[in-house]
């Protein structure tokens, strides 16, 4: 393992300031908040309630009001605070955009917040296809800066037009692209994490991968500051077609032959009719209304006949599965399409405000099957229940919408428990990408046994023996159900 | 979003906020589209953020003091509902919220003087004609006067036009295509008369007769927008009788901010006797280019000439036009239209310049930091040529421009058009 202990001196590859940072409002009210303004300063240290309670939430559920915010400009401030939360023995969460659907990012209990989106230093390296990024980068950024150098950086959550490198770190973000070319994890080759007592570390992936354990760890084992990213040439041609489907489950057997069929997609995506007509709200570019579901498919390479012969194979496919087929004409077209796509999520505000997000994943073979099954658990419910999801990988989003005010939160929990367990049934698991968090904390006993579960908390206790970072999220209490956990 | 916001004390604005807030889902896709998120990186200071913000305020759990900081900030440029999947009606929140917490806040003797002159000469514009004429001579003595005072000065042209009212009615050149009112415009008329002027010229030789209509007034957004709500009812009902949506085809603006302002006349009336009213009237209103670009479509469109020599024109999309209205293409379309031009793309192109009403005197250092970055970022597409459809964006991207060292032309698209129909382009 090379574990480098770093002084905690080392400053930000390059802090931007743009405008004049206004001063905190002030008035900490509790001795953790004084002590952090007096050794950050008012620029750099939230006190006042007003500017606390924003940092309360994620994109999916609210939390406590923390008891001070700090928004570090280097590893050294994070060092800082670290060390001054350690001190008076208050929690730390780590928080990127908060773009995370878990409530990873949402503080269970009175905490310190460590906001990371002003640390935004990224320099790219072309010669040895790198980026090495500090945690606050925007994840869009990084390729938008190594495109000039023929480079891009593949991971590309839905959200990456406002998600950091640091969250994607924390909930080893995926998306579209990683069908075919892999999830955030996969583009790490080192990182910079800062440890609960406070020290400076540089992980790089041998011997043991401990940047692996802290990829998906959710800031429960330690906060990242920097990142070393792969970066690969983009492939010289893409090609998108979009095919739509009387029925869910037959947009699934076309992605179950497609892939039997020996074609490889880079992004296999899927939505449902009520995705497509909350889009097609937002964005009105043609999508078709009236599909019981929808099939979103790029091919690339850099060999455009084996591209095209590869969209072919999916184009057959999805004409045998009962689909109808439009090819995009243009680059447009096709940004058109896929920005539909990445709407998805949060045009479900449109149908109704609240809503339970799962991320399970199941094997191909099972996809007709499950999405059926979910269909028809959706339609007993009551509940609009919607799918989405990279349905290539077996990634699904099934959402359970509700207004809070109308409909029972019991009523809600326990069909998104119903959901999860067909997923296992059908060997498959409890989240794909967006993480355990709070969300799916309650089902984590069903979902891994015992021994493994020891494992997991062993390895919690060696990385954050107080249990100080993030408090609440993944594993369930060690000594109880561990259900506690609401929506 | 959950909330409890008490509707019913609140009055028919109480519904527009309670259901914005409502539609929220906190997903953050709006935070890259704020100009003040994009400057200071923190939550209070982003959409999403000021949405939970006046959510707690509305529901009396956070005193309105604590809040104002963050909310006197935003814009109002809207690139949030852009950028919104959801379907938020941040624009209308904002505006009903500075509506009905404006009477409530506490500012000291000064800065209600300066907001109440503000908009007292604002919209008068021959009180403002005046007032920019003093500001040019008191120009000398800017390095002595408050930021807040220097602001506004700043950003005045070297040399005020004298003012050329216009007539009160234009007649059709050519074959007779259509008949619309023309929203005069206030500081406008003073600082920039010929973008009136020019309006007018092209509108009559593409075959459209225009009328001034007497008794029009401000359109309301800048007292709106700054929550001087009742300020704001008066100039609307005065609008909504001197224009008579029947006896046009449309009623233009030529000023992206005054625009919006008029097709914002629906919510400011909502559950008040003449919402109905507000509703035939704000169907009729289009963006000067909008309607151009129906002609431009339609085939209508007198060719304009060719330009002498290849000109690049960067075309800067005010806030107003394509967050709040929505119309980003006409514009270019129009400009395309004109033989010899291409039109270039402004990188961070959604970003707000910063002028927005009265940000500038308002929140000086913010307004100067995204005027800065806007004039380099159109700087770098090395243009002959700036056009915009906003005054307040014109006289911000000019002074910032300027201070670049660069001396290229900032105009009015229609200007441009103007310009390439009489030849000299
Ligand atoms: C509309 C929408 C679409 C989405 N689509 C996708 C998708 O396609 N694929 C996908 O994978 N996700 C998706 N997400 C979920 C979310 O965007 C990702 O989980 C993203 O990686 C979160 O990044 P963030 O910067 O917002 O992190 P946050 O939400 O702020 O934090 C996420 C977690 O990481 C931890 N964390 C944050 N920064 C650090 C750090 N520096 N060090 C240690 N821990 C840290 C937090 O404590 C938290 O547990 C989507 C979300 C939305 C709202
Ligand atoms: S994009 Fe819309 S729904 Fe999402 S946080 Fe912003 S305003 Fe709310
Ligand atoms: S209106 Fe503009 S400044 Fe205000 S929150 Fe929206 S994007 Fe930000």
């Amino acid at each position: 393992m090379t574990v480098r202990r770093r002084t905690p001196e080392k400053v930000a590859l390059n802090t931007t300031s743009p405008a004049p940072k206004p001063v905190s409002n002030g008035a900490p009210d509790n001795p953790l908040a004084a002590e952090l303004t007096h050794l950050l300063g008012p620029k750099k240290v939230l006190s006042a309630r007003s500017e606390r309670l924003n940092y309360r939430y994620d994109a999916i559920q609210f939390g406590e009001t923390p008891l001070a915010v700090v928004l570090p400009e280097s590893t050294a401030d994070v060092v800082v605070a670290v060390r001054a939360a350690r001190a008076a023995r208050v929690p730390i969460v780590g928080r990127g955009a908060a773009s995370g659907l878990s409530g990873g990012a949402a503080p269970l209990q009175e905490s310190l917040v460590i906001s990371f989106t002003r640390m935004t230093g990224l320099t790219v390296f072309p010669e040895r296809r790198e980026a090495r990024a500090q945690s606050g980068v925007v994840t869009l950024s990084v390729t938008e800066k190594a495109r000039p150098h023929g480079l891009i950086y593949p991971p590309d959550p839905a959200s990456f037009r406002t998600s950091t490198i640091g969250g994607n770190l924390g909930e080893n973000a995926g998306g579209p692209m990683c069908f075919k070319y892999g999830v955030t994890g996969d583009y790490v080759r080192a990182l910079e994490f800062v440890d609960e007592g406070g020290e400076v570390h540089e992980l790089t992936r041998g011997a043991y991968d401990l940047a692996g354990l802290l990829i998906g760890s959710e800031g429960t084992l330690g906060l990242i500051t920097e990142a070393s990213l792969r970066l690969t040439p983009p492939p010289r041609y893409t090609r998108t077609l979009m095919a739509s489907f009387p029925e869910v489950g037959e947009a699934a057997e076309a992605v179950s032959a497609a892939i039997a069929a020996g074609a490889v997609p880079s992004k296999l995506e899927f939505m449902d009719r009520a995705c497509t007509n909350a889009v097609e709200d937002f964005l009105a570019i043609g999508l078709p209304r009236g599909a019981g579901a929808v099939l979103l498919v790029d091919t690339d390479g850099d060999d455009l006949e084996t591209v095209e012969e590869e969209r072919a194979l999916v184009e057959a496919a999805c004409l045998r599965a009962g689909g109808t087929v439009r090819r995009a004409a243009t680059d447009a077209e096709s940004a058109a399409l896929w920005q539909a796509r990445r709407s998805v999520s949060p045009a479900l505000g449109r149908i109704r405000p609240q809503r339970m997000n799962e991320d399970i994943v199941v094997p191909r073979s099972v996809l007709p099957d499950v999405v059926r099954e979910i269909r028809a658990l959706g339609d007993a419910s009551g509940l609009p229940v919607v799918q989405f999801g990279h349905i290539g990988d077996g990634n699904l989003h099934p959402n359970i919408l509700f207004d809070p005010r109308r409909e029972s939160p019991r009523a809600v929990h326990d069909l998104a428990h119903e959901i999860a367990l067909v997923a296992i049934r059908h060997g498959g698991v409890l989240s794909g990408e967006h993480g355990i968090g709070t969300m799916k904390r309650p089902f984590m006993r069903e979902a891994v046994d015992p021994v493994t579960l020891g494992a997991l908390w062993s390895v919690k206790h060696a990385l954050d023996p107080r249990g100080m970072l993030n408090p609440g999220k993944i594993l369930p209490d060690e000594h109880g159900d561990g259900a506690h956990a609401h929506p | 979003m959950n909330n409890d916001i008490p509707v019913l004390q609140l009055g028919p604005q109480g519904e527009v906020m309670a259901h914005a807030v409502d539609a929220c889902v906190h997903c953050g896709f709006c935070l890259p589209a704020c100009p003040t998120y994009a400057l200071l990186g923190d939550e209070m200071d982003s959409p999403r953020g000021r949405i939970v913000l006046m959510k707690e305020v509305l529901e009396g759990a956070l005193p309105l003091e604590d809040a104002a900081p963050h909310l006197d900030r935003c814009l109002g440029c809207q690139a949030c509902v852009t950028a919104c999947p959801s379907g938020v009606p941040y624009g209308e929140l904002i505006t009903s919220f500075r509506g009905w917490s404006e009477p409530q806040r506490e500012r000291s003797p000064l800065d209600r003087a300066k907001r109440a002159a503000i908009l007292k000469i604002l919209p008068a514009p021959r009180v403002f004609s005046v007032a920019a004429r003093v500001g040019q001579y008191a120009k000398p003595l800017a390095p002595l006067l408050p930021a807040a005072l220097r602001a506004p000065m700043d950003l005045l042209p070297e040399r005020v036009p004298a003012m050329q009212p216009s007539a009160e009615f234009t007649p059709a050149r050519g074959k007779r295509r259509g008949r619309v009112a023309f929203l005069a415009g206030c500081a406008q008329q003073a600082l920039t008369p010929n973008f009136n002027a020019a309006t007018l010229r092209v509108l009559a030789r593409n075959g459209i007769e225009v009328v001034i209509p007497e008794g029009q007034g401000c359109c309301g957004a800048a007292a709106l927008h700054t929550g001087a709500r009742d300020e704001a009812l008066r100039l609307v009902r005065q609008n909504l009788g001197a224009f008579d949506p029947g006896d046009y085809d449309a009623i233009l603006s030529n000023a992206a901010g005054c625009g919006a302002g008029l097709k914002e006349y629906p919510v400011v009336l909502h559950g008040l006797p003449d919402e109905e009213r507000a509703r035939a009237f704000a169907a009729k209103v289009q963006d000067v280019s909008e309607y151009l670009g129906h002609l431009l479509r339609e085939g209508d469109l007198e060719r304009p000439m060719p330009t002498s020599r290849p000109l690049t024109v960067a075309y800067h999309d005010a806030c107003h036009l394509a967050h709040a209205q929505k119309i980003r293409l006409a514009p270019r379309e129009l400009l395309r239209a004109i033989p010899g031009v291409t039109v270039a793309e402004v990188p961070e192109g959604d970003l707000c310049c910063g002028s927005a009403g009265t940000y500038n005197l308002e929140q000086p250092e913010l307004a100067n930091g995204l005027g800065v970055r806007k004039a380099g970022n159109i700087l770098s597409t090395t243009p002959d040529l700036i056009a915009s459809g906003n005054i307040g964006c014109h006289t911000q991207i000019q002074s910032h421009v300027r201070r670049q060292g660069s001396w290229v032309p900032v105009m009015h698209t229609v200007e441009v058009l103007d310009l390439a129909y009489r030849g000299e382009l």
